[in-house]
């Protein structure tokens, strides 16, 4: 009944050494989490061709992905956490919030066709009491805001005709909530020459994953695979700007369908400094930046760790004159996607944030760099730093440049 | 790509990455996953096959300056071992210790305190195994509880992160002072807990233990995570962090590209795809057997970072130029067991950073 599916490398390796548990933001703080050891390659363990024993603390569980970094076997933790996330929601049944979370696609559609009396609504604190009370939904933790103006309305290109050709997957944040970091991307690449086009796409599914609505997330990753594809055939790249999505579509959809085409698609796809950093290695990038004179701290989302591509934003930001630029090597940021949002996790939500926090305003930057919008919601909230996606410094250093020449 | 790029992260690789960041070096730090590092009880110990050196004392200074600087800092001196508790009972012999351990004394009393949802830290099995390496202690033992409901099994780690908290650490001096008074128990000259100190507010444990209860405090390392190891990592990982060195986590290298007696490119392996990561230098700190930078097979041990030929005892037969071992990845030759202790490490680590200057 339950995915019993699990890609190589075996959860049988893990030797129970506790990495896992100590680099997960949710059991350090909370005792009611079983921790992914003990919800993951053990639990498996136990159920492996034997009765399915589901397991409500996995409820609990945010899928970071922190697990799979720290594990030194090799066991791909979060994939068995996700797999007990959907039987559980299978079995337990899925809260009505739950539900419209996972959706988060097409509440960013109708939030934004309404979004001026979205976004009051969003703000004012009776509407954010009635939604704790009716849905579960936090009325301390703020929600971003929706933009009538939306990504899909602005850019409508479906094809690129220049030497290197770029499919651009942009996510529902900068779709819905962000348009500006979309469309500051495809400036980006107007001044290096890379048309973009974006194609037919929809939400990356990892609000559903980490809802358990692991059909539907599942649904979404064969139309996208199938849709990028196309592009990536005709010698596209696959460039992302949100570092979620681009976990989806480079890992997940491996782990969750296993799929050829999975595959296939996965090798295409760039995070977009980690393309502007192997364009520059190439000798591609255009590096005609204006000066800036910056001290900015960067916060590395847990999604972007999890690509295995060292610090790429960091290393573009510091191509540009004058900026100067840090790590504040914070842990997870407790938003974690949907997660903050929800009632019943809110002290364990800020709980997590109040390490990053302290981290951020230690540093005490100008202000903050990240690629993830659902960690700026949080660093928004819980720093005194504005938070800037990469890209929209990059435009500006670009246009600043070109303005004085 | 990199002026450096190291291999591993455990206390050696961690160890190399800052100090060649020291130095203005560009690093990357490709892993797996974490070092034997968490695994370890965080004190530095001596497994070296060969004697100490000069170069030992000046690393192991080196490794105290660093520890200092990053507010946690390691007793001990080089050349005098200590003897310290573990979680046993048994004492264990060890060169630097954090601050929150103090060496076990050869008599007097001392008092053994067990937190009851510890399960793997039992105060009558640390005193009989104690009473038998140290005869003339007298040890008495109790147990408090962390007055917490947890849906799990708790460990040293969980029960550390606890006593961060001023309210937990209250209700456990409590209980202990009401049980001595109540058992009437002498003043003891040391307190020995589990590896649990607090993490983050051990300073603040360790001052408000030894205050409240009138007499030092000690922690005791057993099954892991121990608290002390924890502290460790989490500074040096930080301290890398914020010194620039990009860490490609999640990633395995599966091989390196050798040409004329020089690693051009190491392979490795993400989730998405297999690629190259190119460094004027490298250094491996992968692991012996137990981290995984070795395999044993019949024929004696195995590298399974660059994939090149090594001896039985998992040395390069031929060692690319621009390559330097550091940690348990120098083979059995060096180590016991291949297991470096912590000093190895920390020397072969300052070994090959000074030699990147040459």
């Amino acid at each position: 009944m339950h995915n019993t599916l699990y890609p190589k490398p075996s959860f049988d390796q893990c030797i129970k050494c506790n990495a896992c548990v100590i680099d997960c933001p949710v059991s350090n703080v909370s005792l009611d989490f079983g921790g992914p050891k003990h919800l993951g390659p053990e639990l498996k363990r136990l159920i492996e061709n034997n009765e399915y024993i589901d397991d409500s603390r996995i409820d609990l569980c945010t899928l970071c992905g922190n697990c799979d970094l720290s594990c030194p076997e090799n066991v791909q933790v979060s994939t068995l956490l996700a797999f007990s996330k959907e039987a559980h929601a299978e079995i337990a049944g899925t809260k009505f919030r739950d539900f419209v979370l996972a959706n988060a696609e097409t509440v960013g559609k109708l939030a934004s066709v309404f979004a001026p009396i979205t976004n009051l609504a969003l703000k004012m604190k009776p509407v954010r009491k009635i939604m704790e009370g009716v849905m579960g939904l936090d009325s301390e933790r703020l929600f971003p805001s929706y933009r009538f103006k939306n990504f899909n309305r602005i850019y409508k290109k479906k094809t690129a005709n220049t030497k290197r050709k770029v499919a651009y997957y942009a996510g529902c944040y900068a779709t819905y909530n962000a348009p500006e970091i979309a469309e500051a991307f495809v400036k980006v690449m107007e001044y290096n020459g890379i048309e973009v086009a974006k194609p037919d796409q929809k939400c990356c599914g990892i609000p559903m994953f980490a809802n358990g609505q692991m059909k539907q997330g599942k649904k979404n990753a064969e139309y996208n695979i199938n849709s990028f594809l196309e592009y990536t055939r005709q010698g596209y790249d696959v460039v992302v700007t949100c570092t979620s999505c681009t976990l989806a579509l480079k890992k997940e959809y491996i782990m969750y369908l296993q799929s050829e085409g999975a595959h296939e698609l996965a090798r295409h796809v760039y995070d977009a400094d980690e393309y502007l950093r192997m364009l520059h290695a190439e000798g591609e990038l255009n590096t005609n930046f204006a000066e800036m004179n910056v001290k900015a701290g960067y916060y590395a989302p847990c999604h972007m760790k999890s690509q295995g591509i060292g610090n790429p934003a960091m290393d573009i930001l510091s191509l540009i004159p004058g900026y100067e630029i840090t790590d504040v090597a914070a842990g997870c940021c407790g938003q974690c996607g949907t997660y903050g949002f929800k009632k019943e996790k809110q002290d364990i939500s800020l709980s997590i944030g109040k390490s990053m926090a302290e981290a951020v305003e230690e540093v005490n930057a100008d202000y903050t760099v990240t690629e993830c919008g659902m960690c700026k919601n949080a660093l928004d909230q819980l720093t005194s730093k504005k938070t800037i996606h990469p890209m929209i410094v990059l435009a500006e250093a670009y246009e600043k440049a070109e303005k004085r020449s | 790509m990199y002026d450096v790029v190291v291999v591993g992260q455990g206390l050696s690789g961690l160890l190399s990455a800052i100090w060649a960041g020291e130095q203005g070096k560009k690093v990357a730090l490709v892993s797996k996953g974490t070092g034997k590092l968490l695994q370890s009880t965080g004190f530095m110990d001596f497994y070296g096959k060969k004697p100490a050196t000069e170069m030992t004392k000046e690393a192991v200074d080196k490794f105290k300056q660093l520890m200092t600087k990053l507010n946690l800092p390691y007793l001990g001196d080089f050349g005098s071992k200590v003897s310290v508790v573990t979680g046993s009972g048994y004492l264990k012999e060890t060169i630097l210790y954090p601050e929150t351990v103090v060496p076990v004394p050869d008599s007097g009393r001392v008092l053994v305190v067990g937190f009851t949802e510890i399960a793997d830290f039992q105060p009558a099995f640390v005193k009989g195994n104690l009473e038998r390496e140290r005869p003339e202690l007298v040890v008495d033992t109790l147990t408090v509880s962390l007055e917490q409901k947890s849906l799990r099994t708790m460990t040293q780690l969980d029960a550390a992160r606890l006593l961060d908290k001023k309210e937990n650490r209250a209700k456990v001096l409590k209980q202990i002072k009401a049980q001595m008074q109540k058992r009437n128990l002498g003043q003891p000259e040391l307190y020995i807990f589990p590896a649990s100190l607090g993490i983050e507010n051990w300073r603040t444990v360790l001052q408000e233990f030894s205050v409240e209860l009138g007499a030092p405090v000690t922690e005791a390392p057993g099954m892991p995570p121990n608290a002390p190891a924890v502290r460790l990592f989490e500074s040096l990982r930080k301290a890398a962090i914020r010194m620039g060195t990009r860490f490609y986590s999640d990633t395995e290298v599966i091989g390196s590209h050798v040409e004329e007696n020089l690693v051009r490119s190491l392979k490795i392996q993400t989730s998405n795809h297999t690629t190259e990561i190119i460094g004027r230098t490298y250094i491996i700190a992968a692991g012996g057997v137990l981290g995984g930078g070795h395999v044993m097979t019949a024929q004696g041990l195995k590298d399974t970072v660059l994939g090149l030929e090594t001896d039985a005892y998992g040395q390069y037969s031929v060692c690319p130029e621009n390559v330097l071992l550091v940690g348990a990845s120098r083979g059995t030759k060096e180590l016991h067991c291949g297991i470096t202790g912590g000093v190895s490490a920390i020397q072969s680590s300052y070994e090959s950073v000074l030699s990147l200057t040459k």
